[in-house]
């Protein structure tokens, strides 16, 4: 072929699969777009948004301090600002920030098209959006809740908040953290299933390592979060006494749960930070990452050590010495996979040629941030000095080094390095520079400033300050050095904004990277790539710079759009070996729709809409069933030509297609949430002063015969349906099955029958939730069942794929009711 | 044993160790459980039971070795890692009172 022909062909396969990828006409195409691309965008945009009003927040706070006795703020009014200023930071920033980045890059750093459930993160986006603009609004609206970021009750029970800004943000945060979980499940999906030909797992870039590690760190550690807000909005609305002394709860209960999650946020936040970090350094250097097994190893190590260090934000709550003295261990335990990243990232630094870019300013602006963080904190886990400047701003200081240094520098310096990616333009003029020099001196005037301020004692949360006390001086000082950083973040915002619409238009891989990302055109269309790449190596790039020019010929697998459908390959997740074809869903309005719906069932309890909130929860589960119902193929294909002479199945006829391993995740996400309801009932038995309750609940024989039937039935039934689906036998198995979850349905009825007041004692609420659990999977599942049966009436013969899905769920249903029967009925049993 | 689980496995433990000798000590302090054992030898026993798991996960991390060299060389790391965490956080039960 002449060089014309080359590029008609990559020309043709360009439009045709631009056409097949298109977003809807118009500004419909926003509300119905699920690509990653769109999707990515947005969420970046509306995460940038919130990082400009906790922002904001922040400068009105030091406007606050900078004078002692200042007039500017009551303590009311101060209380509802930095409360929402971490809350906005933490969750309505820093979270979706680093997932907008995974997802609009992704997929091209992985290989593939899209990621493994693009509607899915369409609903994310969506239910962020409105669970984050609800937070904001009640705050315009002088509803902010005002108990600091970690919301420790009885400060926010009802009897001290009695107003609706503590249930704002619990209901607020816990739509956030559903939509968290959301992507989570996509990511790790898509880390383990969708990646080019032949990338075996020690060919997959870093960052695909690192974010596939915080992604399942997402679900393990927001489930106890969701607990905790569970049982405080439960408390504040119908009384259950989960956190009131007199009645058997424990206010400590509140704060394991917050803590079994808020640390290992702080590492959610900082992994993908590091994952980037490993990413671009090895570019600016002209080299590869130094010791990339290590560097792997260590980011496993440390996000599971991160679960093991709770309690060291609970050092001044009278725990034992040996309580102390564990997680006191452990927390310094971190410090080991911490220095094996950055030795590995000296050593990169060492053995490369380092060019000073923008990108690279900003990694140096992290170096010299992230240890002096890195070191109070430190300081902070030994015991004694903790007690010394527990709740001072020496803590605010700390915290500030890690989140700034350690998160906002490294995601500037992404930023930059993959706008040329992103919009397919460069920079402009030297903005970016004048902004740097502005940001990072002025961050260290200022939170050096209050560490010493904190060092002598002045009180972080606290609205003012009196004279005297030697903090003027320090407090000003940092007042008009924030003042100075935020301009200068200003001008970072504002020079990516000129160099996306008006800056050069750049050549491909403009930074000679070696990862698959830069092979796409620039910016990255929405099919991604005209064809799936085939890999050799870990750096594809490297030694091969023309592959991108046989991508875009079609000379990889799914170069063929005779199908006219949007396609991508799964892979077997250590080989890389091509396994599957899937099939991935076009536009839709149904996840803008369910998140209005899902919204709505979480904000209507703010204004006691209960049944408003009950009726929504209908409606998600209608939409639910007429999105899978929809996304299920009606004809079956057999093999399919993949290219490269494979003949591969599509993804839905195969025994384990992407709904079982999402399934798979989201049950994890599930188990710890059950497991930290478990424990919280454990803790309250052992630990709560007004324990045991009058009386315990003594099992009677016929609930016990319905668990432990029902639970049978129902983990037989998907097993036995299995065996008949070839010979189109199935009522008999959905029937049993339908007959378990009633069964167990009955059973936790009779719990809620038996101790018909859960306002009561801890003890009764708990058994509540304890049969509240089993009440809804029951019903989850039944729901399910039910789908198979109408799909089957509807004449559809049922996959295999489809009878694993409901078998896993149905498993884990019967699974955990057997334990919160049994956890409900064991005081009872022993007297 | 599979590849992920040859990677997760050896941190699972130790986070499962750790919180079960925590919690024992929650447990044999305020309701003094196991009945007829002093706290200190259970939780001391514990310590011990979960280090000798987190022993046998290396091991047979290295017994049957993975064909992919690369999930082998990182399992390998990551089980003596966690071996030496839990040595590491099993030093306080040795050295502390258990219940003040
Ligand atoms: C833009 C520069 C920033 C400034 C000047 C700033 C300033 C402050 C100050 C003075 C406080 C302490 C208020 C008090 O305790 O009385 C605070 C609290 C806090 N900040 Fe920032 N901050 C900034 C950015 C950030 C960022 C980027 C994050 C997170 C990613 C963050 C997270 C937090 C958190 C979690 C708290 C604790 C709130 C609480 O006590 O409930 N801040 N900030
Ligand atoms: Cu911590």
């Amino acid at each position: 072929m002449n060089q014309t022909g080359l590029h008609g062909t990559a020309l043709r396969l360009h439009k045709t699969l631009a056409r097949i990828w298109a977003p809807d006409p118009g500004w419909r195409g926003w509300l119905t777009t699920s690509n990653n691309n769109d999707i990515g965008r947005l969420f970046l945009c509306v995460a940038t948004a919130f990082f400009v009003i906790g922002g904001l927040l922040a400068m009105l706070i030091r406007a606050q301090l900078a004078t002692p006795g200042s007039a500017f703020m009551g303590p009311e009014a101060y209380n509802q600002v930095f409360t929402m200023h971490g809350t906005v930071m933490m969750f309505l920033f820093a979270i979706p920030f680093f997932e907008a980045m995974s997802m609009l890059l992704l997929p091209g750093m992985l290989g593939t098209r899209d990621l493994a459930f693009p509607r899915l993160g369409a609903y994310g986006l969506w239910v962020y959006i409105f669970g984050g603009t609800a937070v904001i609004i009640a705050m315009l609206m002088g509803l902010a809740p005002d108990g600091g970021w970690f919301m420790y009750p009885p400060l926010t029970s009802a009897a001290f908040s009695p107003g609706l800004g503590a249930d704002v943000w619990l209901l607020g945060i816990t739509s956030i953290e559903v939509s968290a979980i959301a992507t989570a499940v996509e990511v790790v999906v898509t880390v383990l299933r969708y990646r080019a030909a032949g990338m075996s797992l020690s060919r997959m870039p870093i960052f695909a390592w690192y974010i596939l590690v915080v992604s399942v760190m997402i679900l393990t550690a927001f489930p106890p979060m969701i607990l905790g807000s569970l049982l405080l909005e439960v408390e504040r609305a119908l009384d259950w006494p989960f956190f009131q002394v007199e009645n058997g709860g424990d206010p400590l209960l509140w704060q394991h749960l917050f803590w079994l999650f808020g640390h290992p946020e702080v590492y959610i936040i900082f992994l993908p930070a590091a994952g980037m970090i490993a990413t671009i350094l090895p570019v600016m250097a002209r080299t590869t990452l130094l010791g990339y097994g290590w560097v792997v190893a260590a980011a496993i190590s440390l996000a599971v050590l991160s679960f093991g260090l709770w309690v060291h934000h609970m050092f001044t709550t009278g725990i034992p010495h040996l309580g102390l003295a564990f997680f006191s261990a452990a927390s310094t335990l971190v410090a080991v996979p911490t220095s094996v990243m950055i030795f590995s990232w000296i050593g990169t630094l060492w053995k490369g040629r380092v060019r000073m870019e923008l990108p690279m300013l900003w990694l140096i602006g992290f170096f010299a941030t992230f240890v002096i963080g890195g070191l109070t904190g430190v300081m902070l886990a030994i015991v004694p000095f903790n007690w010394q400047v527990h709740d001072t701003h020496f803590v605010v200081a700390h915290l500030h080094y890690v989140l700034i240094g350690g998160y906002v520098f490294p995601m500037i310096a992404a930023v930059y390095f993959f706008q040329p990616l992103l919009t397919g333009r460069s920079s402009f003029f030297r903005l970016g520079g004048v902004a740097f020099w502005l940001v990072v001196p002025a961050f260290h005037v200022t939170f050096l400033a209050v560490h010493v301020a904190g060092l002598l004692g002045q009180r972080r949360r606290t609205w003012t300050y009196n004279e005297g006390q030697g903090w003027e001086v320090l407090n000003l000082v940092a007042s008009v050095a924030s003042f100075v950083m935020a301009i200068g973040f200003a001008l970072v915002i504002l020079d990516i904004a000129i160099n996306t619409f008006a800056g050069l238009r750049g050549r491909r891989n403009q930074w000679n990277a070696t990862t698959l990302e830069w092979a796409a055109a620039n910016p990255s269309p929405n099919y991604g790539f005209a064809s799936i790449p085939v890999v050799r190596g870990r750096y594809p790039l490297l030694k091969d710079p023309d592959l991108a020019l046989r991508i875009a010929k079609g000379e990889g697998y799914l170069a063929d759009t005779s199908r006219n459908r949007r396609e991508t390959l799964i892979v077997a997740t250590t080989t890389g070996e091509p396994s599957q074809v899937v099939v991935l869903p076009g536009n839709s309005i149904l996840p803008f729709l369910l998140a209005v719906v899902t919204s709505t069932s979480f904000l209507a309890p703010l204004f006691k809409a209960y049944w408003l909130s009950g009726l929504a929860l209908v409606g998600v589960i209608i939409l639910a069933l007429i999105w899978v119902w929809r996304l299920a193929p009606a004809r079956t294909e057999g093999l399919v030509d993949a290219g490269h002479g494979s003949q591969l199945p599509i993804a839905s006829e195969t025994a384990d297609p992407p709904g079982w391993w999402g399934s798979l995740f989201l049950l994890l996400a599930d188990g710890v949430h059950f497991g930290s309801l478990l424990f919280g009932y454990a803790f309250l038995w052992t630990v709560a002063p007004n324990w045991p309750p009058p009386t315990y609940l003594s099992p009677e024989l016929w609930p016990v015969v319905l668990a432990v039937g029902g639970a049978v039935a129902l983990a037989l039934a998907p097993r036995l349906m299995l065996r008949g689906i070839e010979r189109g036998r199935v009522w008999p198995m959905l029937l049993m099955g339908a007959i378990g979850t009633l069964a167990l349905g009955a059973a936790a009825a009779s719990v809620m029958l038996a101790r018909p007041d859960p306002a009561s004692h801890a003890f009764d609420a708990t058994l509540w939730l304890l049969a509240g659990h089993v009440a809804f999977h029951a019903a989850l599942t039944l729901i399910m069942l039910g789908y198979l049966g109408l799909r089957r009436i509807a004449g559809h013969s049922l996959r295999v794929g489809e009878a694993r899905i409901v078998g896993l769920w149905a498993d884990f249903t019967a699974a955990t009711s057997l334990l919160a029967l049994g956890a409900a009925w064991l005081p009872g049993a022993f007297g | 044993m599979s590849n992920i689980l040859r990677l997760s496995l050896p941190f699972t433990v130790w986070i499962i160790g750790f919180c079960a000798v925590y919690a024992l000590q929650g447990i044999a302090c305020s309701r003094h459980w196991p009945p007829g054992l002093d706290p200190r030898t259970a939780l001391i026993a514990a310590a011990a039971l979960f280090t000798a798991i987190q022993g046998l996960v290396l091991w047979r991390i290295i017994a049957a070795p993975s064909r992919t060299s690369f999930v082998q060389a990182t399992a390998t790391i990551l089980g003596a890692a966690a071996l030496g965490a839990a040595l590491w956080t099993s030093l306080p039960v040795l050295s502390l009172t258990v219940c003040s």
